[in-house]
């Protein structure tokens, strides 16, 4: 006990502030992912000619593993475009690129899932086309699709402890850093992996949660 | 700036480097058939625990799928690198390491078993009580409804799912690198200390990594329509 407390307890400030850390970033990545998911499916879907560079990106995301992906952006995006210039953004973007591979799929086929004929029965009703997609389809599409978005923030989550790979001090890098302080890596490490677990699966809990609601309450 | 990108498409500098790039991508199918053996069994068995009729086996299957399913790769990895060694030291008195390789082929091995676990029984489940009763029925043992009846069918169900996270898998394996297994990324960032070139090199190994995982997932997704196709699943 005494040995858990000198470890653990007294470091917690650090444990802490790494798990800001896992939070902030996962969150940083899941919002950018949305949003350039979302362009990328809209571009995917209504502009004919940018079409195929569409359809290269989300294959590009989707079929590279996620630690090349981290390398890739932290090594050759500087130089490619002179950014990002922190590891932490570094951080963030390669996670949301890994990301909006996937999102873009999920908007797709939330969008193209809604039925022919809600569209054809709005505009006729004299809708126009946008508030056709603000009223019918947006908001069943967005019913369809947030448990597959919210899944998606569970992966983002779990992958973010790569960052530490590039020196963003999250959960895994404070982890590992006290381990070679104290050369104690059974309890750190093994709290370390209990507290990822934990998160991870309360946060699963609550995502299957939220879907069971969602689907008896509108469908 | 224009050179290096000639450089990562045309793959001068993987060329010069091809021999050791491709024993690390050697590599890299080695790890993943060695932990995609240790998966599926390890899958099979948890999965089958869930299916016992006794509830703490159920317990401790349902327990260990969803262990290893909520823990990131990494995390296992360094655990599995570092704390059970120490343990078996510290109990057996000896001094004990586990080699990079062994490391990595159970921690990315136990990882995918999660998922392994609950494809199976989705799939095992899948199978309508009737054709078990019918098959009882007619004189067959549980072990010959299971052999004949049950895994035929299941196999098919569950074979598109487990395909795909044979994908998921190999995308993994290129963790390892970091507990300094000489697979592919390893060696590029080897060359790039060697080289101070990350640009084609990174760059050289994020295009072949997408090659050969979107060749992959292409054959799945044919082989698994033309399963489709057939009235198999």
């Amino acid at each position: 006990m005494g040995m858990l407390q000198r470890i653990l307890w007294n470091n917690r400030g650090e444990f802490l502030e790494g798990l800001l850390v896992t939070a902030e970033i996962s969150l940083i990545a899941i919002a950018v992912a949305m949003a350039v998911g979302l362009v990328i499916c809209l571009v995917r879907m209504y502009c004919r000619p940018l079409r195929w560079l569409a359809l290269l990106y989300i294959e590009f995301c989707r079929s590279t593993p996620i630690y090349v992906q981290l390398m890739w952006v932290n090594y050759v995006w500087p130089e490619l475009f002179g950014w990002p210039q922190s590891f932490f953004a570094a951080g963030w973007a390669a996670l949301a690129l890994q990301s909006s591979g996937y999102l873009a799929e999920t908007f797709r086929s939330g969008i193209e899932g809604v039925a022919r004929g809600q569209r054809e029965a709005a505009l006729s009703t004299g809708l126009s086309p946008f508030l056709t997609m603000r009223w019918v389809i947006l908001p069943q599409a967005v019913l369809m699709m947030t448990p597959s978005l919210m899944n998606q923030f569970l992966v983002v989550v779990k992958s973010s402890c790569l960052v530490s790979v590039i020196a963003v001090p999250d959960l895994m890098y404070r982890a590992l850093r006290l381990t070679s302080i104290w050369f104690e890596p059974i309890e750190i490490l093994s709290f370390t992996a209990f507290l990822y677990v934990a998160i991870v699966f309360a946060l699963s809990a609550a995502i299957k949660w939220y879907s069971d609601r969602l689907r008896s309450r509108y469908a | 700036m224009l050179g290096d990108w000639i450089q990562a498409v045309t793959g001068s500098l993987f060329w010069e480097y091809r021999r050791i790039l491709l024993f690390g991508l050697a590599t890299n199918f080695y790890v993943f058939l060695l932990s995609a053996v240790l998966a599926m069994a390890m899958g099979l068995l948890a999965c089958l625990a869930r299916l016992s009729p006794l509830r703490a086996i159920r317990w401790c299957g349902t327990f260990y799928a969803e262990l290893f399913r909520n823990t990131p790769e990494y995390v296992l990895l360094v655990w599995v690198h570092f704390v059970p060694p120490l343990i078996l030291t510290l109990l057996l008195r000896t001094r004990i390491n586990f080699s990079p390789l062994f490391s990595a082929v159970v921690a990315l091995g136990l990882a995918a078993s999660g998922y392994f676990t609950e494809t199976f029984r989705a799939g095992i489940q899948s199978i309508p009580r009737g054709h078990v009763e019918a098959a009882r029925s007619t004189g067959l043992s549980g072990a010959l409804t299971f052999r004949w009846v049950i895994l035929p069918q299941a196999v098919r169900k569950m074979l598109p799912e487990a395909l795909n996270q044979f994908i998921s898998l190999f995308k993994s394996t290129t963790l390892v690198s970091l507990i300094a297994v000489p697979d592919l990324m390893y060696q590029v960032s080897m060359i790039t200390q060697e080289q101070m070139r990350p640009m084609p090199l990174y760059s050289g190994a994020a295009i072949i990594y997408f090659v050969i995982i979107l060749c992959l997932s292409a054959l799945v997704r044919k082989f698994s329509e033309g399963w489709r196709a057939v009235g198999r699943a």
